[in-house]
């Protein structure tokens, strides 16, 4: 009977090769047509290889694990004349015959890549044609100075190559990736970003280049909502969270020390970051020993700074320097979040939106209504642990539910 | 009318001397009937009489003679049997003809012709491109010319420079090249040609490789892969503007020779885009360059010795991988 063979599909655009995940059949069993016979995996999904037409495997030439181009032949199947007929005028490589004998340079590559497998034991497969992309993807680690200097011209960060799908080796984002990528999105509508948005931008992207972490837990804002009524100037929820951060750090400084190599510094002066919302992005002006302020100070101080802020007056040493930040995102109806630090500073303490909860009261036994607000701290994780902000954070809540303190 | 690159040779010679009286051919058995080597002189001697003439067997005396005529006003041919011999005069190319000028202000105009290159079954000691070791010495000119058009003009253009030039000229092409006319004038001496236009890769080579690369380049078309192909023509002085720019089009080079590959002319071609056009490079630059071996008698050592259009296939499939 004529043999058929079962080849690995084109799998998806710029899609090169798969890995078998399984082999459903062993030879001798009979098959349908278009039966599911073999699993394989590629960067982007796990998919199936079905049989070309109905009959009896012959035998599977492909091994779970290993690597194929597109076009390869995995195995194959004793059909009928009829429709091995249909077959035969498709050419196909075949996996034991993968690299064509007409190229010996590439007889000669292969060579090397078994002798690579011999050293390492990772098999090392070439592919028939094209520029492949691996199964397993490494992401694209390596920029080549032609894509830096294209980068620099543009004044494009690697973030921003985040959207392309590389076509070079390891799935490295190739000089003609961005080429087309930059061609692909001039068709859509485009405007520049403000000063203050790319300012925020860059703060963020080099700011997440830490290991950042996030611990939470809730507040109950009653006692503060009560006492903010009876205090001169109606001062906000996001004071009494800088006033309650900067009487914690003052209590334990250390906690908020920066890394630098193997260096931890400490700040001279416990100084604490606002973030405001202005105009298309976000400004962080510090508040210089916070914890030498008195809340009624710090009213003052902020509507000084609204005011500077909507003049766009804030200029840019009012905005360095600072160990710690507190970001009201509660203000926009959120309940909770994960804001990063500003890249110089260890912390970012976050309040979100107040809300009535029901909590239970051990002494009346029953539940009784709380405003209650989730709180975050996210931090460096080089530099702190959960334990250690678990406790500064608890201590911050101590401190909010407990406002005559401030 | 079809003439071949060794006609060239010979018609440019013929021409040098009927057009100016200080030039002469020196050279072993080049006023004998078989007219050198490989008959690049066959019948001048006869034509121009007293002015094609034979030396003894040395290599040595031969340049050394021709420095002395040079300097005194005349513009010598020193032909070489073989590139590989030229080796017994090099006190006198590096450094006497190479700093002449430098020490005296006398110019040593003379032009040394070294048939380069392999050809099956020729060995060691027949088969050397030198271009690499003589590139390396100031006050020298080397040209290395890839059709039969540039083997005409060029060494024209060689006996009228008034620096000493070393003119290596590939055995392989002196039969297998044919151009249809010669031309009444080419390119200057420094200036590369693009030999193949293409955006994907750019094989800068020079010599006999050139016509490997672009063998190469046809082929790897039928993949859709469109390869640029820079013919250096000199060696020295390199055109590094012609080489970036190319690069610049296409982000990857290859750079192809025939000779050693330790400090060749690849490895410069490769240094000098590295050095002045790094961020014009999207993938490491590479080079496909004879083995760093003697060159091997048997013909089959030989094809594998010698950097073929499928090595260069291979290395720039997987250049163009990466």
């Amino acid at each position: 009977m004529p043999q058929v063979p079962i080849i690995m599909p084109q799998l998806g655009e710029s899609i090169a090769e798969a890995t078998i995940v399984s082999i459903k059949v062993q030879p001798g069993d009979e098959v349908a047509a278009d039966q599911e016979v073999i699993e394989v995996e590629t960067n982007k999904a796990v998919m199936g290889v079905t049989t070309p037409c109905a009959g009896a495997v012959a035998r599977i030439d492909a091994q779970v694990k290993e690597t194929y181009p597109i076009g390869a032949v995995l195995g194959y199947i004793e059909a009928s004349e009829k429709d091995a007929a249909r077959f035969t005028n498709q050419t196909v490589a075949d996996v034991r015959k993968e690299v064509p004998k007409e190229i010996p340079g590439r007889a000669d590559e292969e060579k090397v890549a078994a002798r690579k497998t011999a050293d390492n034991g990772a098999k090392a497969k070439v592919s028939t044609d094209g520029l492949p992309v691996p199964a397993a993807a490494k992401g694209a680690g390596f920029l080549s100075p032609r894509v830096r200097a294209r980068m620099a011209e543009l004044q494009l960060t690697v973030a921003d190559l985040a959207g392309i799908a590389g076509t070079g080796s390891g799935n490295r984002v190739t000089i003609k990736d961005l080429e087309n990528y930059l061609r692909q999105i001039e068709s859509q509508m485009m405007s520049d970003a403000s000063a203050i948005r790319s300012g925020v931008a860059d703060a963020m992207r080099r700011s997440w280049s830490r290991p950042l972490a996030t611990v939470g837990s809730s507040v109950n804002l009653d006692p503060l909502l009560n006492d903010r009524k009876r205090r001169e100037g109606k001062p906000g929820p996001a004071l009494y969270a800088v006033r309650a951060l900067a009487l914690a750090l003052a209590e334990n400084p250390g906690a908020a020390a920066k890394l630098i190599g193997s260096r931890l510094l400490q700040g001279n002066s416990i100084d604490i970051g606002l973030a405001i919302e202005a105009d298309g992005g976000i400004i962080v002006p510090i508040i210089r020993g916070a914890d030498k302020t008195s809340l009624a100070e710090l009213v003052g101080r902020y509507k000084e700074l609204v005011n500077l802020g909507r003049e766009r007056r804030i200029s840019p040493d009012m905005q360095t320097g600072g160990m710690a930040a507190v970001s009201n995102f509660g203000v926009f109806g959120v309940e909770w979040g994960t804001p990063i630090p500003l890249p110089d500073q260890t912390m970012i303490l976050g309040l979100g939106v107040g809300k009535k909860m029901p909590r239970w009261d051990e002494a009346k036994a029953e539940f009784v209504p709380v405003t209650e607000a989730q709180i975050t701290l996210s931090f460096d994780h080089r530099s702190l642990d959960g334990g250690g902000a678990g406790r500064l954070l608890k201590r911050v809540i101590e401190l909010l539910e407990d406002p005559a303190s401030l | 009318m079809s003439i071949t690159y060794l006609e060239a040779i010979r018609e440019a010679q013929a021409k040098l001397l009927r057009d100016d009286k200080r030039v002469f051919i020196y050279g072993q058995d080049v006023g004998g009937t078989f007219g050198g080597a490989f008959k690049a002189t066959k019948g001048l001697a006869k034509e121009f009489p007293g002015r094609v003439l034979n030396t003894p067997i040395s290599e040595d005396a031969m340049v050394g003679t021709a420095i002395g005529a040079a300097m005194e006003g005349m513009r010598p041919i020193v032909e070489m049997q073989f590139a590989d011999f030229s080796s017994i005069a090099l006190n006198q190319v590096l450094n006497n003809a190479g700093t002449i000028f430098w020490r005296t202000g006398i110019s040593c105009p003379i032009t040394i012709r070294l048939p380069s290159g392999g050809t099956k079954g020729s060995g060691p000691f027949h088969s050397q491109s030198m271009e690499a070791l003589y590139s390396h010495y100031p006050g020298l000119i080397v040209m290395t010319p890839a059709t039969v058009e540039d083997a005409y003009t060029m060494l024209i253009e060689a006996v009228a420079i008034d620096d000493p030039v070393v003119y290596c000229e590939h055995k392989y092409l002196y039969y297998h090249l044919k151009a249809d006319r010669l031309p009444s004038e080419g390119l200057p001496v420094g200036q590369a040609r693009i030999a193949r236009v293409g955006r994907d890769l750019t094989i800068v080579s020079y010599s006999a490789m050139l016509h490997e690369s672009l063998t190469a380049a046809e082929k790897l078309a039928r993949e859709g892969l469109e390869i640029e192909v820079v013919d250096l023509r000199s060696v020295k002085p390199l055109d590094t503007a012609t080489v970036l720019a190319s690069v610049a089009r296409t982000g990857r080079l290859l750079a192809v020779g025939e000779s050693f590959p330790w400090g060749g002319v690849t490895a410069e071609v490769i240094a000098r885009v590295a050095a002045e056009g790094f961020h014009l490079l999207d993938a490491a630059p590479a080079r496909v360059n004879a083995k760093d071996t003697p060159i091997p008698y048997h013909p089959n050592l030989w094809s594998a010795h010698r950097p073929s259009s499928d090595a260069i296939v291979a290395k720039a499939r997987q250049l163009l991988r990466e």
